[in-house]
C-alpha cells in the first residue's frame, strides 16, 4: 500500500522537489532494526502517540478555556468556571478534558518505563550517550509542562501546588526571590502566575515535539539498541522497520488505548490519582488544605526534597536527583550493556525500581516518622546507585555475551 | 526468563495502579448510600435540593435549562417554568441567601454544591454520612445540631438540614431516602455527561478489543517468519 502511494504521479512531483521518498524509506519503511527487541521497545512510540493526544486535546481545550484568576460568585474563578464549563456545555468537552487530564498521567507512565528499559538494557552507553541525555531533557520539559498544566483549573491542589513549588525557588541564596518572582509574575501566586502558566503550558509541548524529532534523529544515527545490549551486524540481523515494527507498534498502541480509554471511559480521575480530589474546590488563598500532595509522577521528588530537614539542601537534592541523570552514561564504566549479562547491575538497578516507586508512595501518602524514614532510606538508595555506578565493573563477573542475536 | 522481566512490569501496571487508586478513599467510617442516577431518584433529589438545601447553597454550574436538556432529569417546559419562577432560564439554581447574610447566620458561607461530590473524598456516600451524621457529642463539647459523626473534626456549621437528630423512629426510612436521593442528585451534577460517557465507553472499548485482536493476529501473520527468540 506505502509503494502504491509512493508510486503516484503527486508523490513523485513532491519527491523531485523534496527528496521526501528517500527520507521515509531511510528512516521508517527500510529502517533497518534489531529483529530481537522485545515489547518494551514500544513505549517509544507510545510516547510519541501521547504526545500528539495531549497536543491535539490541548488545542481543542484552549479554544474554549480562560486563563484568569477574577473571582465569580460562589467563591470560583473564570478560570474554574470556563474548565466546568468545557465539562458540562461544549459538546463532548468532558471528552476532550478527561482525555487531557489522563493522558497526562498516560504520559508519565510510558516514558518512566521507556526509560526504565533504557536503564535495564544499557541503552544509555555508548554510543548513545547523547540519545540519552537529550531523553532527560524531555522528562525535564514534560515535568515542566505538566506542572503548568496543573494550575490552569485553579482548584485548590493547582493554587497550593504551585504556591509549594514556587515557594521552593526561595530557598536558592541570592537570586532565589529573584527567580521566584520571575516565574510567579509577582510577590504571590494569582492572576499574573496563571497566564504566565498558561502561556507556556502552551510553549512547552511543542518545545517537546522538536526535541523529540532530534531524539529520533539522534536514535537513527547509533541505532537501536536490543535486549541482549550486543552490537549486531547490520545487515544480517535486521529487518525493515515496516511491516515488522509498524504493526507492532500499531498492536502495541490499541493495547495502550485499551488501558487509556478504560480511564477515559470508566475511572477519570483514577480515584483522586490523575484529578485529585481536591482540585474540585476551588482555589481559596485562605484555607491551606489539609495535606498538599503533587500528582502521583511528580511524588518521588517530592520525596527527595522532604527527605532534607534544610530546605535548601532538599531543594539542592531534589535538582541533583534529575541532573544525575545526565551523567549516567559517564558514570557506569562497564563495557556489557544489558542487565541479562550483568549479575550485580541486575540486581542495583532493581532495587533502583523499587527505590523510585517506594519515593513515589511517601510522596503520595501524608507524611508520618515511619514514611519519613522510609523515604530517606529510599533516597539513600537512589543516589546509592549512582554512586556505586562507576565501581561495579571492578568486581562484577558479566556473563558471556552471545555472538549474534 | 526473557519475557519475565517485561510481564512483570505490564502486570505490575494493570494490577497496582487500579488496587492503588481503590485504597485512597480513607476517613471517618462512613455509610453506604447506594447511589442511584435513575430519573425517579435523581428527580426526588432536586426536589429535596431545591426545597432544602437552596434555602442555602447555590449549584450554579446547574442551569434550569440543564434540567430539561439532560435526558436523565428530563423535565417539560412547564415543569422548569413552575420551579424558575421569574429567573433566567440560563440562570444557574443560586440561593437567595447572599454570603454576607450566610457568614452572619452561621458564621461560614455555605459552599456551592455544584461540585461537591467529586471535590468531597467518598462523594456520594460522604454527603449521604454528613446528612445522617447529627448526633449527641458524646463528650459534650459540641453543641447539638452542630456535632456530626461524618464531618471532619465533627464540628459543622451547617444546621441539621433534614431535621435527624432526634427524629421520630417513624420517620427514619424516609429521612435516609431524602438523604440518598440528594446524595444521588449531588453525585450526578457533579459530573453530569457520566452515563453517556460510561454508555459510550462500551462501544469504544469493544471496538478496541476486536481492532486489538486483528492487529494481534496480524503481527503473527507478518512476523512468523522471522527466528524465535
Ligand atoms: C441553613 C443553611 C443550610 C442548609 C439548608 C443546608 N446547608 Fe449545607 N451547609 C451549610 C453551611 C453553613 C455549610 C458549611 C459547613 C462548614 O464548613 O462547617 C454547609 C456545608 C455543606 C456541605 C459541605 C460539607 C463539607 O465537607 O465541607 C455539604 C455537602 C452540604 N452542606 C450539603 C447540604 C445538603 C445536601 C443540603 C440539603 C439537604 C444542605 N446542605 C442544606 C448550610 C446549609
Ligand atoms: C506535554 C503535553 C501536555 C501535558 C503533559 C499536559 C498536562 C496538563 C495537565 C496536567 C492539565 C490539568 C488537567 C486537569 O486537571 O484538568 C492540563 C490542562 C490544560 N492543558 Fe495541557 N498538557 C499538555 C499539552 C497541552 C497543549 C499542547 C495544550 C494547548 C495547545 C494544552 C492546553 C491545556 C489547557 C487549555 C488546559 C486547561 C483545561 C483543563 O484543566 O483541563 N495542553 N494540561
Amino acid at each position: 500500500m506505502i509503494d502504491k502511494l509512493m508510486n503516484t504521479a503527486v508523490f513523485k512531483w513532491i519527491d523531485d522537489r523534496s527528496n521526501i521518498g528517500s527520507i521515509i524509506r531511510e528512516h521508517v519503511t527500510e529502517y533497518p532494526t534489531p529483529r530481537n527487541l522485545n515489547y518494551m521497545w514500544n513505549f517509544g512510540s507510545l510516547a510519541i502517540t501521547v504526545l500528539v493526544l495531549q497536543i491535539l486535546t490541548g488545542i481543542f481545550l484552549a479554544m474554549y478555556y480562560k486563563p484568569s484568576a477574577a473571582m465569580t460568585i460562589g467563591g470560583y474563578t473564570v478560570a474554574f468556571d470556563s474548565v466546568e464549563r468545557i465539562m458540562r456545555d461544549v459538546n463532548f468537552g468532558w471528552l476532550i478534558r478527561y482525555m487531557h487530564a489522563v493522558g497526562a498521567s498516560a504520559f508519565f507512565v510510558v516514558v518512566y518505563m521507556h526509560m526504565g528499559r533504557g536503564l535495564y538494557y544499557g541503552s544509555y552507553k555508548n554510543p548513545r550517550e547523547l540519545l540519552w541525555i537529550i531523553g532527560v531533557v524531555i522528562l525535564l520539559i514534560m515535568q515542566g509542562a505538566a506542572f503548568f498544566g496543573y494550575l490552569l483549573p485553579w482548584g485548590q491542589m493547582s493554587f497550593w501546588g504551585a504556591v509549594v513549588i514556587t515557594n521552593l525557588f526561595g530557598a536558592i541564596p541570592v537570586l532565589g526571590d529573584f527567580i521566584g518572582q520571575l516565574l510567579v509574575g509577582g510577590f504571590a501566586v494569582g492572576d499574573p502566575t496563571l497566564n504566565r502558566f498558561f502561556s507556556l503550558h502552551y510553549l512547552f509541548p511543542l518545545l517537546l515535539a522538536a526535541i523529540v524529532g532530534g531524539h529520533i534523529h539522534a536514535l537513527h544515527v547509533v541505532h537501536s539498541n536490543n535486549p541482549e545490549g550486543i552490537d549486531i551486524d547490520h545487515d544480517k540481523e535486521t529487518i525493515p522497520f515496516h511491516p515488522y515494527y509498524t504493526i507492532k507498534d500499531a498492536f502495541g498502541v490499541c493495547v495502550f488505548l485499551l488501558a487509556y480509554c478504560y480511564f477515559v471511559f470508566y475511572n477519570p480521575s483514577a480515584g483522586g490519582y490523575f484529578i485529585e480530589v481536591d482540585n474540585y474546590v476551588p482555589a481559596n488563598n485562605l484555607q491551606t488544605p489539609a495535606h498538599i500532595a503533587p500528582v502521583w509522577y511528580l511524588t518521588p521528588w517530592y520525596t527527595i526534597l522532604r527527605s532534607f530537614e534544610s530546605k535548601l539542601l532538599g531543594v539542592i537534592m531534589m535538582g541533583a536527583s534529575l541532573a544525575i541523570l545526565f551523567v549516567l552514561p559517564f558514570l557506569d564504566r562497564s563495557k556489557v550493556r544489558s542487565a541479562r549479562y550483568r549479575p550485580v547491575y541486575r540486581q542495583m538497578v532493581i532495587l533502583f525500581f523499587v527505590a523510585v516507586l517506594t519515593l513515589g508512595y511517601c510522596g503520595h501518602a501524608s507524611a508520618t516518622p515511619v514514611l519519613k524514614v522510609v523515604g530517606q532510606i529510599a533516597t539513600a538508595v537512589y543516589f546509592g546507585f549512582f554512586l556505586l555506578l562507576p565501581f561495579v565493573h571492578k568486581f562484577e563477573k558479566t556473563k558471556p555475551e552471545p555472538e549474534g542475536i | 526468563m526473557k519475557h519475565a522481566w517485561s510481564s512483570l512490569v505490564f502486570a505490575t501496571m494493570i494490577v497496582v495502579m487500579p488496587a492503588a487508586a481503590s485504597a485512597s478513599g480513607g476517613g471517618a467510617h462512613l455509610e453506604e448510600a447506594n447511589i442511584s442516577l435513575d430519573q425517579e431518584t435523581l428527580r426526588k433529589g432536586l426536589e429535596v435540593f431545591t426545597d432544602v438545601c437552596m434555602g442555602c447553597h447555590s449549584a450554579k454550574y446547574v442551569t434550569y435549562r440543564g434540567l430539561m436538556d439532560y435526558p436523565e432529569i428530563g423535565l417539560t417546559r412547564e415543569q422548569v417554568d413552575e420551579l424558575r419562577g421569574d429567573k433566567a432560564l440560563l440562570s444557574g439554581l443560586l440561593t437567595e441567601l447572599t454570603p454576607e447574610d450566610a457568614a452572619e447566620f452561621y458564621g461560614k458561607a455555605p459552599p456551592d454544591l455544584s461540585v461537591i461530590a467529586p471535590g468531597r473524598r467518598g462523594g456520594g456516600d460522604y454527603i449521604y454520612s454528613l446528612l445522617i451524621g447529627y448526633d449527641h457529642d458524646p463528650k459534650g463539647e459540641i453543641e447539638d445540631g452542630n456535632y456530626n459523626k461524618a464531618f471532619p473534626g465533627n464540628r459543622t456549621a451547617m444546621p441539621d438540614p433534614l431535621a435527624w437528630l432526634d427524629h421520630d423512629p417513624e420517620e427514619t426510612a424516609d429521612l435516609e431516602e431524602q438523604a440518598r436521593a440528594v446524595s444521588s442528585f449531588l453525585v450526578f451534577i457533579g459530573d453530569p455527561h457520566q452515563l453517556e460517557r460510561k454508555a459510550i465507553g462500551r462501544w469504544v472499548m469493544g471496538f478496541l478489543v476486536l481492532l486489538t485482536l486483528v492487529l494481534y493476529l496480524l503481527k503473527r501473520e507478518v512476523w512468523k517468519d522471522i527466528k524465535k527468540h
